[in-house]
């Protein structure tokens, strides 16, 4: 159970540091240990699945994605951000904290979710047989992200 | 296990509020998207820990694999739009964006 806070603190901790970093890249580099910090999380609750696709996809895949945009991008880094939010953003988010530590318990209840009750079979039956209709869209899905990013990168006709 | 359950909706609120502030606040298009992102972690922290106090582990895996799938689809989506946009304005400045001329 400690181990559990420690990482969601540390999950909660490299989170805000990639939106308050002001280096894009080492904020993509924080984003990525907020990652690899949730996968282990998903290791530790009996997740091993979610927590594969979570370190290799998300803290891997989405990671090199970022840094490729970042080096692409390189000469727009100096957006000029508001000054209002250096000292507004920490005060908002721990104004949050309080509210959520008061509230959250009382929400409990009130949160849908299904009724507690014992699995059978194993992830693959799970995943095959219950949510089928789920793996189809998520080839749809992958097929339309490809389809967008050739689509955005086409060459250009002569008449353009 | 109610406190368990807690104890990950408290952290799951906490990181999509402090998405939700990264994109009121800031101005960059890379930022921004960052800032989705954390959200999106929230997010999938909530389905797996509310799979695990109920006892629902594997489906709540099957809806995580799920959401990464689709998040990695618009992430990529997301990126090569962000880098048109570079080309089209040499900026990453959001507010140049309202300019809706041309």
């Amino acid at each position: 159970m400690i181990v559990q806070t420690a990482l969601l603190i540390g999950l909660v901790l490299f989170s805000v540091l990639a939106i308050l970093l002001k280096d894009l890249l080492r904020s993509a580099i924080s984003l990525a240990v907020a990652s690899l910090l949730l996968g282990i999380i998903f290791f530790r609750m009996n997740a091993p699945y979610a927590g594969v696709f979570e370190i290799s996809v998300v803290a891997g895949l989405i990671t090199v994605l970022f840094i490729l945009t970042i080096a692409l991008t390189k000469t727009g880094d100096e957006v000029r951000e508001s000054r209002l939010v250096n000292w507004a953003f920490p005060l908002v988010f721990i104004a949050f904290i309080v509210i959520d530590a008061l509230v959250m318990k009382s929400l409990l209840g009130k949160v849908p979710a299904l009724a507690s009750g014992a699995e059978s079979g194993t992830f693959g039956e799970v995943l095959w047989r219950g949510r089928t209709f789920d793996l189809v869209g998520q080839i749809a899905v992958i097929l339309a992200g490809v389809l967008a990013v050739l689509a955005l990168f086409r060459k250009r006709e002569k008449h353009d | 296990m109610t406190n368990t359950w807690y104890l990950y909706l408290f952290f799951a609120a906490a990181l999509v509020f402090a998405g939700l502030l990264g994109l009121l606040a800031r101005r960059n298009l890379i930022k921004l998207f960052i800032a989705i992102e954390v959200v999106g972690k929230g997010i999938s922290l909530l389905l797996l820990s509310t799979g695990f106090a109920k006892g629902h582990i594997l489906t709540a895996q099957a809806l995580v694999i799920t959401f990464i799938v689709v998040e990695v689809s618009l992430v990529a989506t997301a990126l090569a739009l962000i880098i048109n946009v570079y080309r089209h304005t040499k900026s990453l400045d959001v507010r140049n964006l309202a300019k809706l001329k041309g």
